[in-house]
């Protein structure tokens, strides 16, 4: 048989509808993830080249790191080509032109710091001013003008004080820093001598000490990772948020099962149960940190109750700093009360691929409600639990504002909440992001760990 | 007028063939039913057809007209899906009337045939009814009036009573076929049912790994199948294949099996000749074989394994050196397994298979 | 689910007791019983804590600071607490920015979600099961690690501070979900039925628009609310990314620790609202959303 010829085609069309959805997330969380990474232990500013001469062009001699102290041997001013608007340490000249007092008109360039403005454009641009007398003793009377905007260039004429000026023209000159550590700088190369722009170094006193502000060349550092582990809230973090984890999850799945349990039985009310138990899935762990706060402050309902009962005789402080273990139990509550639904629903989608087929074998071969649930469920319920686990984990990570909303965020702490006081209260953007790169981390590992787990338990019951 | 051309049309999943050069031409109102097993591209082409997936190559021509590159709205066809394909969203009267409304006929019109199609199914008490609550057969009623209320030329059915259970199955059967005759569509129904296909279809396409193997009237794809699988796929019990070897030439020409001889009728000679001294499959159906209780001239004697009362015969399994033959006896004739029979093979009767190529020789 | 009305059913004989395991009636026992007292006390631990904040929520300043407190429902009854709050300054604003959010939010992650969703469930192309495993792979990423890094390129394109970035970053969360909602509830439609359509002289667009888009309509209205619901309660991201322009979480956050308890109450009954309503309108799809997880 003779094969037809045959036309192929390759449909475009998915390719098409999911390049939206596809580039967006590319965009928006792809490359942000990597971002994310990369700040954590990457400094952008890590480290400055030191200059041969007082010019961008100029060869580097070789780095420093950021916060070297130095000593400042020498400065220039370096006309600006290009606009800089970041933190300069600049100057402005002027190019003047005046009658000298030989009655010459003279041309020149002096600093601004020597011109009263007398005369402004309405924009602001000085037009004409006078030379101000100079106060010191013993100096020179007369105020020198320069052929370029430099106290190095030749002289081209002296003004008397007060004589009247004419605003030619405006430079603006940053100052450049003939740098070498100091002494006390012993990680550093200490023979190291060269150029750097006044706006990456901090000068202190007379002009003659500094240190580097900030640096121009990024480097690979674990210096926020090191901050971050230094911090005294880090311990406390952690560990709270491990305690948490193990207090809440065993709780939480037994809770789960039950209602997942309860949804199955096929009530004759169920969904308006499945309704119920669903709402605190739609809701922000702030707003259910808020809801525990109005039962658990000073004058809430659970006081109000104790104290109707007889418990107490007057209202307790358990929100307190001094009440720590209080502040975890209403975090605990919370955190059940709030994050169980989720579970539960997961439990649920799995209860249902059981058939019912397979429950009725157990029932007819004797098996009580209980050992169904035991011998046939919850084996069958595995992967689902691991899943909810996974899942579970990893939210309970980002929990922050139940913290905040029921402990104020310093008592108690957890590891979001730095994430949050670092980022936003101490704005250090570096530390915050390795934070969030030790919960990224800490998810992986909780994820791998729960596959493996539950992996190892299919392995042995094969055996 | 509407003829059904088909020229040449293949279809490619992947690298694999799911309908390989088929030719077909399905003559005006005629009742073509396109029969093979499951994923021998049966439903593959009546999809084509419809437009549904469109051919890699090949033409596809309804009364004279080239539709191969048309969508299926454009093709004046109308169709009767397997799984209904029922709009659950829409009453039943605006499922049979969607169609109708899509080519935008006047809404006096649209009632006037959406009832006529639900009086010819016996669905008028269904017309206001969402499909959500309805049985499957009832289904199946709206689905066929939806496809005849379009009053197309066309009519293409993919298993249409397959979701049915056995009794409904039957009864839609008959109703169908009378339906059809009525409506005077060319039709063509996909099925793997060979009763299915054998009771309505005016001729029959068998498919097979995407390839037709024969396409005739039922009772010759029955009793003169093209190849051993339309032989062995139609008919309950399939028919009886017997390996043998020929020999000798012209009219001395002889097959042999199991040390029996038989000699093919004179026509048959000749076409047999060229395989002579080499392997020979006969093949016979289980009706056309004589059983008789004692030994008679040109009768095998054979031993019965299994005896199967089916009421309107008993159906006999019986060894033939390797050959397992199923042969069917009149109810009243008395035989108990293990019991010794003679068999007579009616030469008019047996087909002469190439064993090589498995295509009917003679 | 509509999954289920189009599978053909087979009729039920008219005679002997249902097979239908849903309309199988367990007899009352006293397992019954306690299963029915187990779900209502479930039902209690969940309803009472939202009744206590409710009640403090509607009644007047005094009696929120008042102790001991009343367990009557909302004695007495108020609107004195809602107004102090909805007048307090930014609370407005903050509404109106979690309502544009929300919104953007929705709109976004339908419009990109319901094509991708629509392929997913509806072509075999090359790279499906990848783009499916990576989709569920996003969903496993913290907000926390991506806040940040996204704060951060926000600045850079001087889009920080405002409602877009943080409807952007709402959109990263709820896309994924989106995706995978959407996917599942165009593959509850079967093909056919735009097949028949077409057959049935409908072009592929008007048998999208009157056959499958009154199928998915409630599904996709489901994974939009979902959106909806998760920007309104997002508190991190909207923190990080705003400073003037807060969302009310975000404006409830940082004004916790100097504002009353009669300003947080309130404030969180406004959280927990649109919860209230949205799973009762999506309680059908969760199973769509959470069980396909397991998958």
């Amino acid at each position: 048989m003779v094969a037809p010829t045959v036309k192929r085609r390759r449909p475009l069309t998915p390719y098409l509808l999911i390049a939206p959805a596809l580039l967006f997330l590319a965009a928006f969380f792809g490359y942000p993830m990597v971002q994310g990474l990369i700040l954590a232990v990457y400094d952008d500013e890590a480290v400055l080249p030191l200059l041969s001469d007082p010019g961008i062009e100029a060869d580097s001699v070789g780095t420093l790191p950021q916060g070297t102290g130095l000593t400042v041997l020498d400065q220039r001013a370096n006309l600006i080509e290009d606009e800089i608007t970041s933190d300069l340490l600049t100057e402005d000249w002027f190019r003047v032109s005046a009658l000298d007092n030989n009655d010459q008109t003279v041309e020149g360039w002096a600093p601004e710091t020597r011109i009263r403005i007398r005369e402004e454009a309405e924009d602001g641009t000085p037009l004409a001013g006078t030379v101000r007398t100079k106060l010191a003793a013993g100096a020179d009377p007369q105020t020198t003008l320069f052929a370029e905007a430099s106290e190095s260039a030749d002289v081209a004429a002296k003004l008397d004080a007060r004589t009247r000026v004419r605003i030619e023209e405006i430079a603006t000159l940053e100052l450049w820093f003939l740098v070498t550590p100091q002494a006390d700088e012993t990680e550093v190369d200490q023979s190291l001598e060269g150029w750097a722009p006044s706006r990456f170094i901090q000068v202190f006193g007379e002009g003659e000490n500094g240190r580097i502000d900030r640096g121009t060349d990024g480097e690979f550092t674990w210096r926020f990772v090191e901050k971050m582990t230094e911090d005294r809230f880090f311990g406390p973090a952690w560990r709270t948020t491990l305690l948490l984890m193990v207090l809440i999850l065993p709780i939480q799945f037994v809770l789960a099962t039950l209602m997942a349990l309860i949804i199955h039985a096929r009530l004759k009310a169920t969904s308006i149960f499945l309704y119920i138990y669903s709402i605190p899935m739609g809701m922000s762990d702030l707003a259910v940190g808020i809801l525990f706060f109005s039962l658990f402050t000073g004058n809430g309902f659970i006081n109000s109750f104790l104290e109707g009962i007889g418990v107490l005789d007057g209202p307790k402080s358990f929100l307190s700093a001094d009440t720590r273990n209080w502040i975890i139990a209403a975090i605990v509550l919370a955190e059940l009360w709030r994050a169980t639904s989720i579970v539960m629903v997961i439990i649920v989608s799995g209860l249902q691929a059981i058939p019912d087929e397979t429950l009725e074998a157990a029932e007819l071969f004797g098996a009580s409600y209980w050992q169904r649930v035991r011998h046939i469920m919850l084996p069958l319920l595995r992967p689902s639990i691991q899943v909810a686990l996974i899942l579970r984990t990893i939210l309970a990570f980002q929990v922050f504002a139940v913290v905040i909303a029921l402990g104020g965020g310093e008592v108690v702490t957890v590891l979001a909440n730095e994430t949050y006081r670092q980022y936003f209260t101490l704005r250090n953007t570096n530390v915050a992001s390795a934070y969030a790169v030790f919960i990224l981390l800490l998810s992986i590992a909780s994820a791998f760990f729960y596959l493996r787990a539950v992996r190892t338990q299919d392995e042995l019951s094969k055996t | 007028m509407a003829e059904i051309r088909i020229e040449g049309v293949s279809k490619l999943f992947g690298d694999n063939y799911a309908v390989r050069d088929a030719n077909l031409t399905i003559r005006d109102q005629e009742f073509l039913v396109l029969l093979g097993p499951s994923g021998c591209g049966k439903t593959t082409l009546l999809r084509a057809v419809a437009g549904l997936g469109m051919a890699d190559a090949g033409q596809i021509l309804i009364d004279g007209r080239d539709v191969t590159y048309l969508p299926p709205g454009e093709r004046k066809i109308s169709m009767v899906f397997q799984s209904y394909a029922i709009f659950p969203h829409m009453t039943v009267r605006d499922n049979i009337g969607f169609g109708l409304r899509m080519n935008k006929t006047p809404k006096a019109e649209i009632t006037r045939r959406v009832d006529e199609a639900a009086e010819l199914l016996h669905i008028e008490d269904l017309l206001e009814r969402r499909p959500s609550d309805m049985s499957g057969g009832q289904r199946q009623r709206v689905a066929v009036a939806r496809a005849l209320a379009m009053q197309a030329q066309v009519l293409l059915m993919d298993e249409p009573l397959s979701n049915l259970d056995a009794l409904l199955r039957l009864e839609m059967r008959a109703e169908l076929k009378r339906l059809l005759s009525e409506v005077q569509a060319t039709t063509i129904y996909v099925t793997h049912d060979q009763i299915e296909a054998l009771s309505m279809g005016d001729r029959i396409a068998v498919m097979r790994d995407g390839v037709i193997q024969q396409c005739d009237q039922p009772s010759t794809v029955y009793s003169e199948p093209a190849n051993q699988f339309v032989g062995s796929f139609i008919g309950n019990p399939p028919m009886n294949f017997i390996d043998g070897t020929v020999h000798g030439s012209g009219g001395d020409l002889v097959a042999e099996f199991d040390g029996n001889r038989l000699a093919p009728t004179a026509e048959t000679s000749q076409a047999l000749e060229r395989l002579s001294g080499a392997a020979v499959r006969l093949g016979i159906r289980a009706e056309n074989m004589q059983t008789l209780s004692e030994p008679a001239d040109g009768a095998i004697e054979v031993t019965v394994s299994v005896v199967e009362p089916l009421g309107s015969q008993n159906l006999l399994t019986i060894d033939l050196g390797g050959n397992r033959l199923k042969v069917s006896t009149h109810p009243t004739f008395s035989v108990s397994p293990g019991d010794r029979v003679w068999l007579r093979l009616p030469e008019n009767h047996v087909r002469w298979i190439d064993p090589e190529t498995e295509l009917v020789v003679a | 689910m509509s999954a289920s009305e189009m599978q053909p059913s087979t009729p039920t004989p008219p005679e002997g007791p249902s097979l239908d395991v849903a309309e199988r009636r367990a007899p009352i026992t006293w397992g019954r019983i306690g299963t029915y007292v187990g779900a209502v006390f479930v039902a209690l631990w969940i309803l009472v804590p939202m009744y206590f904040l409710f009640s403090m929520a509607f009644t007047d300043q005094e009696t929120v600071r008042s102790y001991p407190k009343n367990v009557l429902p909302f004695v007495p009854f108020s609107t004195s607490t809602m107004r102090f709050f909805l007048e307090s300054e930014g609370v407005a604003s903050g509404l109106a920015n979690s309502l544009i959010v929300a919104l953007l939010s929705l709109i976004l992650s339908t419009a990109l979600g319901a094509p991708a969703g629509y392929a997913v469930a509806r072509y075999l192309f090359t790279g499906r099961d990848v783009f499916r495993l990576a989709i569920l792979a996003t969903r496993a990423f913290p907000i926390v690690v991506l806040s940040i890094p996204l704060a951060v390129l926000f600045i850079r394109f001087d889009m920080f501070d405002s409602l877009i970035s943080v409807a952007l970053m709402h959109t990263v969360l709820a896309l994924p979900t989106s995706i995978l909602v959407i996917a599942s509830v165009f593959a509850s439609v079967p093909y056919e039925l735009e097949e028949a359509g077409q057959v049935f002289g409908a072009s592929p667009l008007q048998s999208f628009r009157h056959i499958v888009l009154p199928l998915v309509l409630p599904g996709i209205a489901a994974s939009g609310v979902f959106a909806f619901v998760l920007s309104w309660n997002e508190v991190f991201a909207a923190s990080v990314l705003t400073l003037e322009n807060r969302t009310l979480p975000a404006l409830l956050l940082n004004s916790l620790s100097e504002s009353s308890d009669a300003y947080q109450f309130a404030g969180g009954f406004f959280l927990m609202v649109p919860s209230l309503i949205f799973m009762f309108f999506i309680r059908k799809y969760l199973f769509n959303m959470w069980g396909q997880v397991s998958k």
